[in-house]
């Protein structure tokens, strides 16, 4: 080879070399957030998103965070046999059975013993190929092999609407995933074809939380669907959802091991919000986290204990629905104490927060009195709320008066013309 | 709007400072203390009280947005013409409209407002922007002018006041009942809209930052999961008791969470799958060895074998579908039978009235005598299918489901293409409800869209 293109190939590669070098920062970034996390829990992840969008560059970089060396298979291209194992004729198959050959890439994650396994396309593979995927995403096995706990599953889909030649997942394959949708926020391209990349980093547990955060996630899952038995399973039923994410012991399962993780590892709500949705599916997933919300409110005896020290939510909502517990708390077990205790509670809400969130508990509080008790001096604080509720009224009675009066006119309107018209 | 120069003048304050922009030292959203002090300019206590009786007075009138308007975080500011909202949950008020408007009118301003949130104006906004590439002002005074028709058609009323200069369909031309992408559609900017210049409902309504708004990561934001928690916790309230909500309202409830999907695809993805399915169209077989085994002695490598599949379509021609809604499901369905591999000649289409008396090869789409009328009997049309040699490995009925369906399973797959109808009425069984297609079939709604 003439010198002169060798050097002219070296260059190439330098400037390749330079091209490649990109650095990562530390940035909020939820979706890498999620998937880190996910991954962590030892869950199989599904990232949905346009072809095209970085879903390898993203895995590229959780390898590398992970300190795992990255196998990608394409699932699309490959054979069902490729998965479940090829079998193999060997010198006597009636007595010795055909084996099943596992795949190259297998017996090398295999031998290595941890890794990341990324399944891509899977949405474009036959359901043939999906089938046989199903025992590898489950059990973990391919032919014979069984992989070492240390290797992690992430897959990659399409979105329905771009796959336009693909197959959607079958509701069994798609229950053992926990979805992500993976969009690409502009910026973080445009930081990383400037040379750098968010950095995935490995949640970090807290070893005093792992106890209580089990704690918290069995009580949340197991509250919810003591309440909500239907919520245990319910497969897809119209055509909108089926190859998404739905709710059955299995994901109910993972949903709480995520739950668990999120809180040991102190993860925001919308990082768990992200996970659980797409765990369990949006209706559920959301109705999961607002009874999180409803356990995380402060618990009205504690509230009731001590009110001057107590502190409510912020947002008003969140305040209505605390200030209720209390006063339902109140209800079941009455007496004057509480009930004082109960009215400090409301007139601290009304002090520091908006007045109107107090008028509904302080009326059913009233309601709750005996003709004994006698009015607790703190009440008169409390005037601002009665005001506006008396305003209120004010404004509902004019408002009735209003619509009264445009009923009788049109009413008095259809009277005239039935009169003109009988008249003529 | 310039306020009547009776109101008692009020000094005006400095303009809010700006919001820093500097990313990465700011708190996310709804954590950690505000880094920008809140705009100064405080409404008067009375003012104030007022506002929140409207808020109270709103909730009693619709306590299905309870939960939505108590989320709203009030910041108060003069540099807001009206009252305003942004996507984060936050509703700005300006002390001198406050001051202007009585309680029933600021009780409906509230429900007005809270419902561009809820119906995500914002966010249908930007993607309607997205694909018509449409920019500038005026486009979002469109959008702004278009979401406002949509709530107030019909919000007020039954305990809620109509407030005085609100934008309505009919004063544009418009009729009523429309979404706001629909009116968009439909109306331009001109002398119809000159006077709704002044509207400004904020991001919350059209997408579009303003000036005096905190931004993402000011105080008291709503993060995007939260606002989700707070519309499904109204749309579990809504769906959780129908009773007390009006129509418009419940059909907001039951799609914001699983807006509906373009027919053609599910339709596809259906007809897809069917005809991929075990026993249909392409699998994997050791019938015959693979390409590969040449190259690998002593493995059985299975091999792709392609059986294309063989569609028959039955068309339920009665007098209750429209020509225009079968032309096209049917080319649909044409189409997505060529593409997962089916020839011309294995599309086989059953026009069916109760007596399905003719099959049809479908040579061109446009080529099939679709006659009929009168009632339906399905299971003729399915009969008619399944006695075809060779047999089908997919039935794919279109139909309006006023029909009998067949009492067992064919052995084949089965989608159903259904066109949605109210339920008719019959003279002869006034109480008639047809039969929702059975479970083993896959059905898809055809809607038109």
């Amino acid at each position: 080879m003439p010198k002169h293109s060798s050097t002219q190939l070296e260059l190439a590669d330098e400037l390749l070399t330079l091209l490649r070098a990109a650095g990562t920062e530390p940035r909020a970034d939820i979706q890498l957030e999620a998937l880190t996390l996910a991954v962590a829990a030892d869950l199989p992840v599904l990232l949905r998103g346009e072809p095209g969008i970085g879903k390898t560059a993203a895995l590229n970089q959780l390898a590398e965070a992970l300190g795992l060396p990255l196998t990608t298979v394409i699932a699309s291209v490959h054979e069902p046999s490729d998965f479940s194992g090829l079998p193999v004729i060997g010198e006597d198959p009636a007595q010795q059975g055909v084996p099943l050959a596992p795949p190259d890439w297998a017996v090398r994650l295999v031998r290595a013993g941890r890794g990341l396994l990324f399944l891509d396309e899977l949405s474009t593979a036959p359901p043939a190929v999906q089938a046989a995927l199903l025992r590898l995403v489950l059990e973990r096995r391919i032919g014979a092999l069984q992989l070492p706990p240390g290797v992690r599953i992430v897959a990659a889909a399409n979105p329905r609407a771009s796959a336009a030649d693909g197959w959607e997942l079958s509701p069994p394959l798609a229950n053992r995933f926990v979805h992500l949708p993976w969009v690409h926020d502009p910026e973080v391209v445009v930081r990383g074809l400037g040379g750098t990349w968010p950095k995935a980093v490995l949640p970090r547990l807290d070893p005093d939380r792992l106890t209580e955060a089990v704690a918290h996630a069995r009580r949340g899952v197991c509250g919810l669907l003591t309440a909500r038995p239907t919520l245990v399973h319910r497969l897809p039923e119209n055509e909108t959802r089926r190859g998404g994410p739905w709710p059955s012991p299995r994901s109910w399962e993972m949903t709480l091991r995520l739950t668990a993780f999120a809180e040991a590892a102190g993860a925001g709500r919308d990082v768990l919000s992200l996970l659980v949705r797409g765990t369990v599916g949006d209706g559920p997933g959301l109705e999961y986290l607002s009874h999180l919300d409803r356990m995380d409110l402060p618990d009205p005896e504690t509230l009731l204990a001590d009110p001057a020290a107590a502190v409510l939510p912020e947002r008003g909502d969140l305040q209505q629905t605390a200030l209720d517990g209390v006063v339902a708390a109140v209800r079941n077990r009455l007496d004057e104490q509480r009930w004082d205790a109960a009215w400090a509670l409301l007139a601290r809400a009304a002090a520091t927060g908006a007045p109107d969130v107090v008028v509904v508990p302080a009326t059913t509080l009233a309601s709750l009195r005996k003709p004994h008790w006698t009015v607790p001096p703190v009440i008169e604080q409390l005037a601002g709320a009665v005001t506006l509720s008396l305003e209120a009224d004010r404004a509902a009675t004019r408002v009735a008066a209003a619509e009264a009066g445009r009923a009788a006119e049109t009413a008095r309107a259809a009277e005239a013309a039935r009169l003109a018209g009988f008249a003529r | 709007m310039t306020p009547p120069s009776s109101l008692r003048p009020r000094p005006l304050p400095a303009p809010p400072p700006r919001r820093p922009t500097a990313p990465g030292t700011v708190p996310a959203p709804g954590t950690g203390a505000p880094k920008v002090p809140p705009p100064t300019d405080i409404l008067h206590p009375g003012d104030r009280a007022k506002l929140l009786a409207a808020r109270l007075q709103a909730a009693r009138a619709r306590p299905y947005l309870a939960t939505a308007l108590f989320a709203l975080h009030l910041v108060e500011s003069s540099r807001v013409p009206t009252m305003a909202v942004d996507r984060y949950w936050r509703c700005y008020a300006s002390p001198l409209f406050v001051a202007q408007r009585s309680v029933e009118e600021l009780a409906a301003i509230w429900v007005h407002e809270v419902s561009h949130l809820l119906r995500d104006h914002h966010g249908r906004s930007d993607r309607y922007a997205r694909s018509r590439g449409l920019s500038g002002p005026g486009e979002r005074l469109r959008m702004n002018i278009a979401a406002d028709c949509e709530i107030n058609d019909d919000v007020y009323g039954d305990g809620l006041a109509e407030p005085a200069d609100i934008v309505l369909p009919g004063q544009l031309g418009l009729a009523e009942d429309r979404l706001m992408e629909e009116y968009l559609d439909r109306f331009g900017l001109g002398r119809f809209t000159d006077r709704f210049a002044w509207l400004d409902c904020g991001s919350g309504a059209d997408g579009v930052e303003r000036e005096w708004e905190l931004g993402p990561h000011g105080a008291h934001g709503l993060s995007e999961q939260e606002r989700d928690a707070v519309r499904f916790r109204v749309a579990e309230g809504i769906t959780g008791r129908p009773g007390s909500a009006p129509s418009g309202w419940r059909r907001w409830a039951e799609e914001a969470f699983h807006p509906p999907q373009p027919w053609r695809e599910l339709l596809g993805a259906a007809v897809r799958s069917a005809a991929a399915g075990q026993g249909a169209g392409e699998d994997y077989s050791y019938g015959r060895p693979s390409r590969r085994a040449a190259g690998i002695p002593g493995v059985v490598l299975p091999s792709l074998r392609r059986r294309p599949p063989r569609v028959a379509v039955v068309i339920d021609t009665s007098g209750s579908v429209s020509d225009a809604e079968l032309g096209s499901a049917l080319l649909e369905v044409a189409a997505i039978s060529r593409a997962v591999g089916g020839a011309r000649d294995r599309v086989t289409v059953i026009p069916c009235d109760a007596a399905a008396p003719a099959v049809h090869a479908l040579c061109r789409a446009e080529g099939i005598p679709l006659v009929g009328g009168g009632g339906t009997d399905l299971r003729a049309g399915f009969r008619r299918a399944l006695r075809g040699n060779p047999r089908p490995d997919v039935v794919v009925a279109l139909t309006d489901g006023q029909t009998p369906w067949p009492a067992e399973r064919p052995p084949c797959r089965t989608v159903v293409g259904l066109f949605p109808r109210p339920i008719a009425y019959t003279e002869q069984d006034p109480d008639y409800v047809p039969d929702r297609p059975p479970g083993w079939a896959r059905v898809v709604e055809i809607d038109g869209r």
